[in-house]
């Protein structure tokens, strides 16, 4: 009895490494963000890893990482967006401007459907803008690189027009909420025990799946083990973020856009088209593929994070200025290349990008706690930007 | 012929994760020979002579290798340090820099400086003088990319030879050449055997083994089989060595009955739309009946591959002349157009055109059938998979993991994995621009019965082969090209290589 019990928790040891081994990348970015959290969290005495900067950091990184979650698309394209940052804030400073100036003129006390208008307003500027640049580098062939950096400039002339150099108040009732809102304490538990079941029930329907198909499928204690370390995490985080005010409603919202994002990477022609025009053009558009369309498409995607990343900025922070925004491409850009997305194009994941922007937030953050200058900050983060860069370089070419 | 040993592979064994791609190998290549090394896909030729040539340096393999009878360490700067030795290669695949001219690839890495600035007037002489030396004609200006394949393949030949080399090895350097240019080849390696170069010669196209070569190895699934003078070896045998059994025929038997035009080419005339004054097609009128396969042919540069790619929407613009399919006229715009009115194109550059080198064999398969997979706007992934397994299984694809790069795949598997996607596209036409380019008889024979397989379930076969022997034992028809136009359409009952040839040089 005792021998076949360790040979099966041998075997899953194995398979556990063997998973490692496969995915690299993802293994190591993950002991990367993990061996980041012990660093700070010994430094800075536990104050780290207290529930209300787990809070503060998982908000903190909400707008980068909707915007990383649509750059990996496009990087995986072969492209860039280097207008995203500054789109973003260009969203965010008319959303403000509706909240402030136009609403209360047209429907006057009723902010439940003032804030319902904006996040429209917001989300359809952002699908337009998408699509003229998505027309712009696609169709007209224009390179995204110039297209994009055309845009930034014009988002940056375009937001003093719309703000005149002021700042713009954007916290009113229910608008605030999108942002700085929290989950009731028991509400988290619920979407978190869904979540855990919508877990399993997936790992044993795909399990019935491949078997149906007459496929082998993975030791059971295997996934077994990825479900539960899953759960896990999720259980810890609502516990942690409980202790505090509970589940703030922009770090749902990003974890709901990089899932949807992430499925269609990977699971519709869609996305394997993105990936397939990125790593070979000639060979994607012989297999029949629409490559202008898809270019299109992603760039139309990217404008909708944007919209997206606006309004959660403006909500955010509770009011719209002149430098929001600035350098968030780079972030995003940052988190992306972090996590894994290959800058020729034609490889990178969702997941990726996310632990990504998580480490780049928990390096502000940490270094922040540590008041350390911004000075230092800013050569520090871009110390480790390359070093990882350059550990991930190093052990794909000694596997 | 001195017999001294200039090269000894000594129990070589290597290696990649989930394969073990050479194993326990040993070969002695004599110097001043042209030593032939044959096998199937994927039986270690390539990695053998990777091994030679640095690029799996010391101590990532099992064994050894004496070279001039020291022990060859090739360690940090291996690639280099091999061409100092002497070990030049000309690599499977080709490796020019398509934007530079042939002087600056041929002295890509070694170019020739005067106080740390290039020579420019003294490469291009030098550069003049190996393309003499060689009786290549090519212009030392001409931008590598405006090359056709057969003279690119020179030029890589020229740059490896450009170096002293003492050992040459050329990895299927013939498998984009023209009959013209083989002969050409042919007369440089017998060249460089006077000089006492030794030559280490791959191919899948076996005849020139007898042709050139004075000995030859034979490799299966990472084994050496045999090593014998080419004397005592004949065709049929050498095939059994190298598939394990003995094969009688080359081209497998069919019984169709090609019957009705599914498709029709009128008197096609197309322009290259980013030189509109030069003319790629100048007349070219065929039909192509249901369940056929007729087979293309034509020197290099007669407009074979433009025809395709031009019917396929993806290259030339079509100034006048109709297509008619089943009856109606059409007009093609693109790939996916084409693949929509149920017409597929397996293309000749597999690394260009074919394959997503980074990605998995699995996608790769999948790739123009990922609407097949999906009945709603999502993959069904155990679909994909079982589908794509089951081409790897038709094709036999030698393969360690599907979900591998199909990069790590050898070249002979890398072009079934580009056929294999294309088939999965169940077309009503299927255009194959030289298919069986590098791939072994074994294979080949493979592919030859799965070409019939769909010419009798009624699929119409369109295959430019460079290969006459292929023409002449696959088609039902052969339509011969020169100078961009149909130069006539021959049954198979009446063609023969001859025929073939006077049409195709236009001397008919
Ligand atoms: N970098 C690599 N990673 C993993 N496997 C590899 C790699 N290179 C080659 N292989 C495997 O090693 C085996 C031998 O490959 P090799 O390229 O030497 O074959 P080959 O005899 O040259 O075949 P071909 O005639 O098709 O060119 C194949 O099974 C191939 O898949
Ligand atoms: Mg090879």
């Amino acid at each position: 009895m005792e021998s076949t019990s360790v040979v099966t928790s041998k075997g899953t040891t194995n398979a556990v490494g063997k998973w490692f081994r496969r995915n690299l990348q993802t293994s190591m970015i993950i002991i990367m963000m993990i061996v980041i959290w012990i660093f700070f969290s010994i430094l800075t005495k536990g104050a780290f890893i207290g529930s209300q900067n787990i809070s503060n950091l998982f908000r903190q990184m909400t707008v980068t990482s909707i915007l990383a979650v649509g750059m990996v698309l496009v990087i995986v394209t072969g492209g860039i967006d280097l207008a995203v940052g500054k789109f973003a804030g260009f969203v965010s400073v008319i959303v403000a401007f509706l909240q402030a100036f136009v609403w209360y003129k047209l429907i006057p006390d009723q902010p439940l459907l003032a804030a319902t208008l904006s996040v429209i307003a917001g989300l359809s500027v952002g699908i337009l803008v998408g699509m003229l640049e998505g027309y712009i580098v696609s169709y007209l062939g224009v390179p995204a690189f110039i297209t994009t950096l055309g845009f930034q400039w014009i988002w940056n002339g375009a937001i003093l027009l719309v703000t005149g150099g002021r700042t713009i108040p954007a916290n009113q009732p229910y608008f605030s909420y999108i942002a700085q809102g929290y989950l009731p304490l028991w509400l988290g538990w619920v979407v978190a025990a869904v979540v855990i079941a919508a877990l399993f029930y997936t790992m044993f329907n795909s399990r019935a799946q491949k078997r149906r198909y007459g496929f082998a499928t993975n030791k059971l204690s295997l996934d077994m083990a990825k479900t539960i370390a899953l759960s896990l995490v999720i259980l810890f985080y609502v516990y942690m973020v409980n202790q505090y005010n509970g589940v703030q409603v922009p770090v749902l919202l990003m974890v709901i856009v990089a899932f949807i994002m992430a499925y269609l990477g990977t699971n519709t022609p869609f996305g394997r088209h993105a990936y397939a025009l990125g790593g070979n053009m000639e060979a994607a558009r012989l297999s029949g593929i629409n490559i202008k369309r898809n270019v299109f498409l992603i760039f139309v995607l990217m404008g909708l994070l944007c919209g997206v990343a606006g309004i959660v900025l403006a909500s955010y922070v509770g009011y719209g200025t002149i430098s929001a925004g600035g350098g968030y491409e780079l972030d995003a850009i940052a988190s992306c290349i972090l996590g894994g997305t290959s800058p020729l194009g034609g490889s990178g994941t969702v997941f990726g990008a996310i632990i990504g922007s998580l480490i780049m937030a928990s390096l502000t953050n940490g270094l922040q706690l540590l008041n350390v200058t911004p000075a230092w900050q800013y050569i520090v983060k871009g110390a480790i930007l390359v070093g990882a860069v350059y550990i991930d370089v190093y052990f794909k070419k000694n596997r | 012929m001195t017999e001294e040993i200039i090269l000894d592979v000594q129990n070589v064994t290597k290696q990649f994760p989930g394969i073990t791609a050479l194993s326990n190998v040993s070969i002695q290549f004599k110097r001043g020979e042209i030593h032939g090394l044959c096998g199937e896909n994927g039986a270690g030729k390539s990695t053998l002579m990777k091994i030679l040539a640095g690029v799996y340096p010391y101590g990532t393999y099992d064994g050894s290798v004496f070279y001039e009878g020291q022990e060859l360490k090739l360690t940090s700067n291996s690639i280099k340090e091999a061409r100092a030795e002497g070990i030049a290669i000309v690599y499977q695949e080709l490796t020019l820099v398509p934007d530079m001219t042939v002087g600056e690839n041929i002295f890509l890495g070694k170019e020739i400086t005067e106080n740390g600035v290039i020579n420019w007037d003294k490469t291009y002489a030098e550069c003049r003088k190996i393309l003499e030396h060689y009786k290549l004609d090519v212009n030392p200006n001409d931008v590598v990319k405006h090359l056709g394949v057969g003279k690119m393949q020179m030029v890589e030949i020229a740059k490896a030879l450009s170096e002293n080399a003492k050992v040459l090895i050329l990895d299927e350097p013939t498998s984009a050449l023209t009959e013209a240019e083989i002969d050409k080849l042919m007369e440089i390696l017998e060249s460089l055997q006077e000089k006492g170069i030794t030559s280490i010669y791959i191919s899948h196209k076996l005849e020139e083994f007898f042709r050139i070569t004075d000995s030859i190895t034979v490799l299966r699934d990472g084994k050496t089989v045999i090593t014998a003078p080419t004397k005592e070896l004949s065709l049929e045998k050498l095939v059994s060595y190298m598939v394990g059994r003995e094969m009688k025929e080359r081209f497998p038997h069919s019984t169709r009955k090609p019957n009705g035009t599914i498709f029709e080419v009128q008197n096609l005339h197309a322009i290259d739309p980013e030189e509109p004054s030069r003319e790629i097609l100048k007349g070219v009128t065929f039909d192509l009946k249901r369940g056929e396969i007729l087979g293309i042919a034509g020197l290099m540069g007669s407009g074979r591959t433009e025809l395709v790619t031009t019917i396929f929407g993806e290259m030339g613009k079509i100034t006048s002349g109709k297509m008619l399919l089943e009856g109606k006229e059409i007009n093609i715009k693109s790939a996916k157009d084409a693949m929509e009115k149920g017409i597929s194109l397996v293309p000749e550059d597999r690394k260009k055109q074919g394959l997503v080198l980074i990605q998995s064999i699995l996608n790769n398969l999948s790739l123009p059938n990922l609407y097949s997979f999906s009945k709603t706007w999502r993959i069904d992934k155990n679909q994909e998979l079982k589908s794509c397994l089951q081409q790897v299984k038709n094709l036999s694809i030698k393969i360690s993991n599907i979900e591998n790069e199909v990069n790590s795949l050898s070249g002979g598997n890398q072009q079934k994995v580009v056929i294999g996607k294309w088939l999965m596209t169940i077309p009503k036409i299927l255009i194959m621009d030289d298919p069986t380019r590098g791939v072994d008889v074994g294979a080949k024979y493979e592919i030859y019965k799965l070409m019939n397989e769909l010419a009798e379930k009624g699929v119409s076969i369109i295959m430019i082969s460079s290969e006459l022997e292929e023409v002449l034992g696959m088609s039902d028809r052969v339509m011969v090209m020169h100078e961009g136009r149909s130069n006539g359409i021959l049954d198979i009952t009446e063609a023969t290589q001859e025929k073939i040839m006077a049409l195709a040089t236009g001397i008919a």
